[in-house]
């Protein structure tokens, strides 16, 4: 439709005044603080040029979010989007309450990080959480005693949690777009004498194959940037080795327990995180770039 | 109904009554995971609920027992000791007012981006959309020091603001997809009939796009009450918090006060809004979802 630029600029000028303000404009500041040595909001910030990027090269409590955040990216991607599929192929295969279950799978999507730590938190409690009693009376004793909540093994209890929440949301992603394919299709396939696995690879994947790069794109923007729950799942700041990047960034920058207020070194973070995003959604982007497939 | 579609139809009508045993037996162990699943998410949320009116020695010494007696005190507790109350307050306070700004600045930006025609219309709906791939610790800093600037910090206002602001890219991003749905013919029409650009806008093309709106307003609103990561940067004072920051200061202060009942009855405080929300309205979020991702 032909409008006057007067009306366009009128209607874009609310938004994008904030939007520039609150957004695009700290971004840029970001990438300037993550050159400057800055100790505190009140304090000068001094210009060090890449020295926060060095130091970061040496800061072992760094690499271990960094390890921390891409395991929930690629190990809790792989899963979630595995499990995805299986709960995408069982709701499609025309059985009932499909409405139920994929309401129910996604259900934890509009519950707050903050209830989901409390009560995962309360599962993985010793002796008497859920899961220790569940254990219990299946005969499963060396399980009922695994210590969830213990440094090591924290990781391990997080990414169940994380997949929990997750995977309803791709579920729904990836029910939409099979919904949409023509049933026509299938019939063809199996009247051609296609199996099931040969249907799901040939028809539903290549067909789904815009989605699925949506999916993936989605889930790494997100992954990436992980913090409420790793932040909330153990009561009281994190121990370091459960960081994720993002948790580290506000550890350094606001951190509680013992202010740090290491401003540009924690910026610097932040830009490292926003470049290994653009990074990662080139890879996928690439890596999902077909010819489009037209039905 | 055509002499081919008639067979095919039969045809279909046979094969399934012939094949419905079959069909049925194999779909035995999507019915058995996806129940399992679904009981799971359906338990947990129960317990949560359960533990909520026990007595804080029940909670852990009979963790699957109905209560004694339930203890509605807790939510008395819970809801004018620790300041819940107060903050349930500020949420619906901040949450409503972000929610209709967020709508006020975004539906216009959106019809003009999904339906006018002019020079570097690519480029600036693009611009609005990159946001979604800016993770938000890489902020925290930069508008710390911006609010900091105007006098915003730890204030509702700002702490809107900053809501508003951050939820442009994916408002836009959804309104866009509905806008680009609506047909042409009425918009011609309205023009024929001699309605200024405005009141085609407001008119004709906002009130068919109400659907669309709901939908944002449903995925901000269940998304900013449950927030608590920005909240926790710019929001310090106690009867400022919202209700999701209330919580995990009360989950925090849990190891000293062990006062677990009242956590739980705090989580039920936090989730009821969105669970409800969600189970009448959970059709139109689904499918509202999908409409950007699945073409």
């Amino acid at each position: 439709m032909r409008v006057s630029n007067r009306f366009i600029a009128l209607l874009i000028l609310p938004s994008f005044a904030l939007y520039l303000i609150f957004f695009i404009v700290p971004t840029i500041q970001a990438l300037i603080y993550s050159l400057y040595d800055w100790s505190g909001f009140g304090a000068a910030p001094q210009f060090i040029g890449l020295s926060n990027f060095q130091e970061l090269l040496n800061d072992r409590v760094f690499w271990r979010s960094i390890g921390n955040t891409v395991g929930i990216l690629i190990v809790g991607g792989i899963v979630v989007f595995g499990l995805a599929f299986v709960m995408t192929m069982m709701l499609s295969s025309g059985i009932r309450g499909k409405k139920f279950f994929r309401g129910v799978i996604f259900l934890p999507n509009i519950i707050a990080v903050i209830a989901l730590t409390t009560l995962w938190g309360y599962m993985y409690t010793p002796r008497t959480g859920l899961f220790a009693v569940i254990f219990d009376a299946i005969g499963l004793t060396d399980l009922a005693r695994f210590p969830w909540m213990g440094p090591d093994t924290i990781t391990i209890a997080m990414m169940i949690a994380i997949v929990w929440i997750e995977v309803g949301f791709y579920v729904v992603l990836l029910l939409a777009g099979v919904d949409k394919i023509p049933p026509d299709f299938y019939e063809c396939a199996k009247l051609d004498g296609a199996s099931d696995w040969q249907q799901f690879r040939h028809i539903t994947v290549p067909l789904l194959s815009d989605v699925i790069s949506i999916g993936m794109v989605l889930w790494s923007i997100h992954a990436l940037k992980f913090f409420e729950f790793p932040f909330s799942f153990t009561g009281l700041e994190p121990n370091p080795s459960s960081y994720t990047v993002a948790v580290y960034l506000y550890i350094l920058g606001f951190g509680q327990r013992q202010p740090i207020y290491r401003l540009g070194y924690a910026t610097a973070i932040g830009v490292t995180l926003l470049l290994v995003v653009i990074l990662v959604v080139l890879i996928l982007r690439r890596l999902t770039r077909r010819e489009v497939v037209q039905y | 109904m055509t002499q081919q579609s008639l067979t095919a139809g039969r045809s279909a009508a046979l094969s399934t009554r012939t094949r419905k045993r079959r069909i049925q037996l194999r779909q035995v162990p999507s019915y058995l995971f996806l129940g399992a699943w679904s009981a799971f998410t359906i338990l947990a949320l129960s317990w949560v609920v359960l533990a909520s009116v026990k007595t804080n020695r029940e909670v852990f010494r009979q963790p699957f027992q109905i209560p004694a007696e339930p203890q509605w005190v807790n939510y008395e507790r819970v809801w004018s000791n620790s300041q819940v109350g107060q903050s349930f307050l500020n949420s619906l306070l901040i949450v409503g007012v972000s929610v209709v700004l967020i709508l006020v600045v975004s539906a216009p930006a959106s019809y003009i981006l999904s339906r006018a025609r002019f020079k570097g219309r690519g480029l600036l709906t693009m611009i609005y959309i990159a946001g979604i791939g800016i993770p938000y610790p890489l902020l925290f800093i930069p508008l710390f020091a911006l609010l900091a600037g105007i006098k915003l910090i730890n204030t509702m206002p700002g702490l809107i603001l900053i809501y508003v602001s951050l939820s442009i890219p994916f408002t836009v991003y959804i309104l866009t997809g509905f806008f680009s749905t609506l047909p042409q013919e009425l918009e011609d029409a309205a023009v024929i009939d001699g309605a200024t650009d405005f009141q085609v806008f407001r008119k004709v093309m906002l009130p068919l796009a109400s659907p669309g709106l709901l939908t944002a307003s449903i995925f901000n609103f269940i998304g900013l009450w449950n927030e608590f990561q920005l909240a926790l940067i710019f929001i310090q004072d106690p009867d400022k918090r919202p209700l999701s920051l209330s919580l995990y200061t009360l989950k925090n202060s849990m190891t000293y006060s062990g006062d677990w009942a009242g956590l739980f009855a705090g989580v039920v405080i936090v989730v009821v809004p969105t669970i409800l929300l969600y189970i009448w309205l959970s059709e139109r979020m689904i499918s509202g979802m999908t409409l950007g991702s699945v073409k």
